[in-house]
C-alpha cells in the first residue's frame, strides 16, 4: 500500500515539472546546448550496448528517452 | 481508474494552444547596421522589401537557408529586395568558420548579445521576418524548411509588387 | 544448429545465460530509441562498433553493431540498426556449491557436466548467436509536435522477439520544455532445446540407475513441457526534458512496464539441501507469470567550458519486490578540438526479489515461486571505465572504450545451514569490456 503511494507520489511530482515555464533560454542562446555532445542521444551506440549488458546481468532495465534538448531548431 | 491521471495528462498536454508568432503589421524595430554594403540603419532601407534572417553557426537548418537566400537575392535584387543575415553567435569567430563553408552572397551583420533578436521577439531558430516597403513586418517565419521555400518566394513577390 | 548424437557428453552446446533477461532487453530497449533530434540533411550518418565482454571464468560475448541514420529533408528522419552478438562460456545455474564434486545434467537433456568441490556450479560451455534488427521513423506532425514509430526484431536459436513502438513529443516555451509519451508492445516466444522444464521438477541425473537410454529419456521427458511459450510486454513512457539555462538541461522520465507470460529461466535450478547443507536434489525454478515495473529516471547534462558532465539517477520498483537504485555518470573532457577523454562511473544496487532463495531446505513446503538466480537477488554492482575519442580530418570519428564491471551479490538474509557456511555462496562476477567504434 505504501509502495503504491510512493509510486503515485513520484509520478505526480514529475508531472508538476511541466509547469516550469520560467526556466530556459532564448532561442538564440542555445549554442552550447546545440553541441553534438550535449544531445541526449549523443552516444546512442554506447548506451545501447551498455543497456544490453545491464539488462542481461541485472534485474532492472530502461529509463532513458531522447526527446528534447539540442539546438531547438525548426 | 489507474490510468485516468495518465490519460488526463496526455489530453491536457496535447490541447495546449500552439505558440503564437510575432504580431503582424507592426513597424519593424529599427537597429543600427555596420556593414559597408548597407546604410547605417534599417529604416534607411524604406522603399525596399527587406528580408531579415536570424541565424547561428550551430543551427543546422541554416545550412539549407543560405543557398536559397543567395538565390532569392540574385533573382529579386533589381526589383528592390534586400536580404540581411543577422548572426547571433556568442563568438563571431564561429560565424566566420560557418561562412567559410557555406558562402553568403548576402550581407551579414553581427548581433552577439542578441539585442536585435530580443527586439524582434524571436521564438525559434532560425527565424525570418519580411518587411514591406513601408517598414512594417508582414510575415514572420519560425524555422526553415525546404518545402516552404516556394511559399516564402510567393510572399516576397507579393511585397515586391505592392 | 548442427545435430549432435545423444550420447555425446561434450558437444551439445546449450545456452544457459539469461534468456529471460534477453527477452526483456528486446522490449525495454525500444522506448529509448525514438525521437532522433538532429541529423544533417541528405547524407547517411553511420556508426559501427565492436564490443568484447569477458567475465573471468564465465561468459564471454562479442557484439557488433551497425547503425545508419538519414534526414530526408525537413526533419523527416529514418534510422536503422543491426546488431549481431555471440555468447560463449558458463553462467551460474542457481545451484549452490558443495564440499564435494557434483554432477549435473545439461538443460537439453543430452549430456552431463561435473562441478569441482567448493566451486559455484556453472552451467558449462554453451554457444549462441543472436541477430537484432530495428528501424525507426521520426517526423514533425503539427506545429512543435513530432511523432516517431518503429519496429524491432530479435532472433536467437530458441527465441524470437517482435516489437513495435510509437511516440509523440511536443515542445513548449520556445522549445525549452519537451514533453514526450511513448508506447511499446512486444511479443516474445521461447522454445528452448529440451523443452521448458516443469516447475520444481527434479533434475534427472543419470548415475547408472537407468536400465537403458530410453528409460533415462522417459524420466527426463517427464520433467519437460513440450510446447513453446510466450510473453507479451506493454511499455509506457512519459518524459519531460527541460532546459534549465544556457549550459544545462534535465530530463525526467516515468516508465511503466507490464509483462505477462513465461518469465522463468528454463535453464536455472535450485539446490534442495538438508540441515547439513548437503544437496539432496536439484529442482527447476519457477517465476510468476506477471510483472509490473515502475521506473523513475532523472538526468542532467551540463556543458563545461571544454566538455560535458552527464549524471543520471534511476529508481525502479516492481511487484516482484525488486527495488533498485542506479547512478550513472560520464564526464567528457575535450583535450583538443578533435580529441577527448571520458571517464565513466556507474553504481547499481538492487534488493532481492520476493521469491528469491539461494537454496531450498529439505522438508520445508515448496514456495509458490522460487529462483536462485543471483540476478534476482540482492546485489551491488559498479562500473568504472574510460573512453577516448578522436575526430579525423575527414570528420569521421574513432572512439575506444575500456570498462571494468563488477557485480557483488549479497546475502539477502538467509541463514546457511551446515557446510554451506564455509562456502562462498555469493561470489562476485568480474568483467572487462572493450569497445571500438567508428562514426562516418
Amino acid at each position: 500500500m505504501f509502495k503504491k503511494a510512493r509510486v503515485i507520489l513520484a509520478f505526480l511530482i514529475s508531472t508538476q515539472l511541466v509547469g516550469c515555464a520560467n526556466l530556459g533560454v532564448q532561442p538564440w542562446e542555445r549554442d552550447l546546448l546545440a553541441k553534438e555532445e550535449m544531445a541526449l542521444d549523443s552516444e546512442g551506440i554506447d548506451l545501447g550496448l551498455d543497456d544490453h549488458i545491464y539488462f542481461s546481468k541485472e534485474a532492472t532495465s530502461g529509463g532513458r528517452a531522447f526527446a528534447g534538448g539540442g539546438c531547438g531548431c525548426n | 481508474m489507474r490510468y485516468f491521471r495518465l490519460s488526463m495528462l496526455i489530453i491536457l498536454i496535447s490541447s495546449t494552444p500552439l505558440s503564437l508568432s510575432f504580431a503582424q503589421e507592426i513597424a519593424a524595430p529599427d537597429f543600427a547596421i555596420s556593414n559597408a554594403q548597407l546604410p547605417n540603419k534599417l529604416s534607411d532601407l524604406a522603399g525596399q522589401v527587406v528580408y531579415l534572417d536570424f541565424w547561428a553557426s550551430w543551427c543546422k537548418p541554416c545550412r539549407q537557408s543560405f543557398p536559397w537566400m543567395n538565390q532569392m537575392q540574385r533573382k529579386y535584387a533589381a526589383q528592390g529586395l534586400q536580404i540581411i543575415a543577422i548572426n547571433l553567435d556568442a563568438e563571431s569567430s564561429l560565424a566566420k568558420d560557418f561562412l567559410d563553408k557555406v558562402p553568403a552572397q548576402i550581407p551579414v551583420i553581427y548581433d552577439p548579445e542578441g539585442n536585435i533578436a530580443s527586439d524582434y521577439q524571436l521564438i525559434g531558430m532560425p527565424s525570418s521576418y519580411l518587411i514591406d516597403k513601408t517598414g512594417k513586418v508582414r510575415f514572420a517565419h519560425k524555422g526553415f524548411f525546404t518545402h516552404t521555400e516556394p511559399l516564402y518566394e510567393e510572399e516576397l513577390v507579393l511585397l515586391l509588387n505592392e | 544448429m548442427q545435430l549432435i548424437s545423444k550420447n555425446s557428453l561434450t558437444n551439445k552446446m546449450r545456452k544457459t545465460a539469461n534468456v529471460n533477461a534477453a527477452l526483456a532487453a528486446a522490449t525495454c530497449a525500444l522506448l529509448g530509441t525514438s525521437a532522433v533530434v538532429q541529423a544533417d540533411e541528405g547524407v547517411w550518418e553511420m556508426d559501427a562498433a565492436l564490443l568484447y565482454y569477458g567475465e573471468t571464468e564465465r561468459v564471454t560475448a562479442v557484439e557488433g553493431v551497425f547503425s545508419a541514420k538519414k534526414n530526408f529533408g525537413d526533419e523527416h528522419v529514418f534510422s536503422t540498426k543491426i546488431t549481431a552478438d555471440s555468447l560463449t562460456g558458463a553462467s551460474a545455474s542457481g545451484a549452490v556449491a558443495q564440499p564435494n564434486a557434483q554432477t549435473y545434467t545439461r538443460p537439453s537433456g543430452k549430456g552431463q557436466y561435473v562441478v569441482a568441490a567448493g566451486e559455484v556450479p556453472l552451467d558449462d560451455t554453451f554457444h549462441d548467436t543472436r541477430l537484432q534488427l530495428e528501424a525507426q521513423w521520426t517526423q514533425p506532425l503539427w506545429n512543435d509536435m513530432r511523432g516517431s514509430t518503429g519496429v524491432h526484431l530479435s532472433k536467437e536459436y530458441d527465441y524470437l522477439s517482435i516489437a513495435v513502438n510509437g511516440s509523440l513529443a511536443k515542445d513548449f516555451n520556445q522549445k525549452n520544455t519537451t514533453v514526450s509519451a511513448g508506447l511499446s508492445l512486444a511479443y516474445d516466444t521461447i522454445d528452448p532445446e529440451g523443452g521448458r522444464p516443469v516447475a520444481f521438477s527434479e533434475m534427472v541425473i543419470d548415475e547408472g540407475q537407468f536400465a537403458n537410454e530410453e528409460a533415462y529419456q522417459a524420466a527426463f521427458d517427464a520433467t519437460r513441457q513440450k510446447d513453446t511459450d510466450d510473453k507479451t510486454t506493454v511499455d509506457l513512457m512519459f518524459g519531460v526534458t527541460q532546459i534549465i539555462n544556457r549550459r544545462m538541461l534535465m530530463q525526467f522520465n516515468y516508465g511503466l512496464s507490464m509483462s505477462d507470460g513465461y518469465h522463468t529461466d528454463p535453464f536455472k535450478v535450485l539446490s534442495v539441501v538438508n540441515d547439513q547443507g548437503l544437496t539432496q536434489s536439484l529442482v527447476h525454478e519457477d517465476r510468476p507469470t506477471q510483472r509490473t515495473r515502475h521506473n523513475f529516471y532523472w538526468q542532467t547534462k551540463y556543458a563545461l567550458d571544454s566538455g560535458v558532465a552527464d549524471i543520471s539517477y534511476r529508481y525502479a520498483t516492481d511487484d516482484w519486490d525488486i527495488n533498485s537504485h542506479t547512478i550513472d555518470s560520464r564526464f567528457r573532457f575535450n583535450l583538443s578540438d578533435n580529441t577527448y577523454i571520458q571517464p565513466h562511473f556507474r553504481y547499481y544496487q538492487q534488493s532481492a526479489a520476493e521469491f528469491y532463495q539461494p537454496f531450498l531446505l529439505e522438508g520445508s513446503s515448496l514456495p509458490t515461486f522460487a529462483s536462485a538466480d543471483y540476478r534476482l537477488g540482492e546485489m551491488t554492482a559498479y562500473t568504472i571505465g574510460l573512453k577516448y575519442g578522436m575526430t579525423m580530418p575527414s570528420g569521421n570519428e574513432w572512439a575506444f572504450r575500456v570498462e571494468y564491471y563488477q557485480q557483488d551479490p549479497k546475502n539477502a538474509g538467509f541463514d546457511a545451514p551446515g557446510v554451506l557456511q564455509q562456502l562462498d555462496l555469493y561470489p562476485s562476477v568480474k568483467a572487462m569490456i572493450a569497445q571500438v567504434s567508428y562514426s562516418f
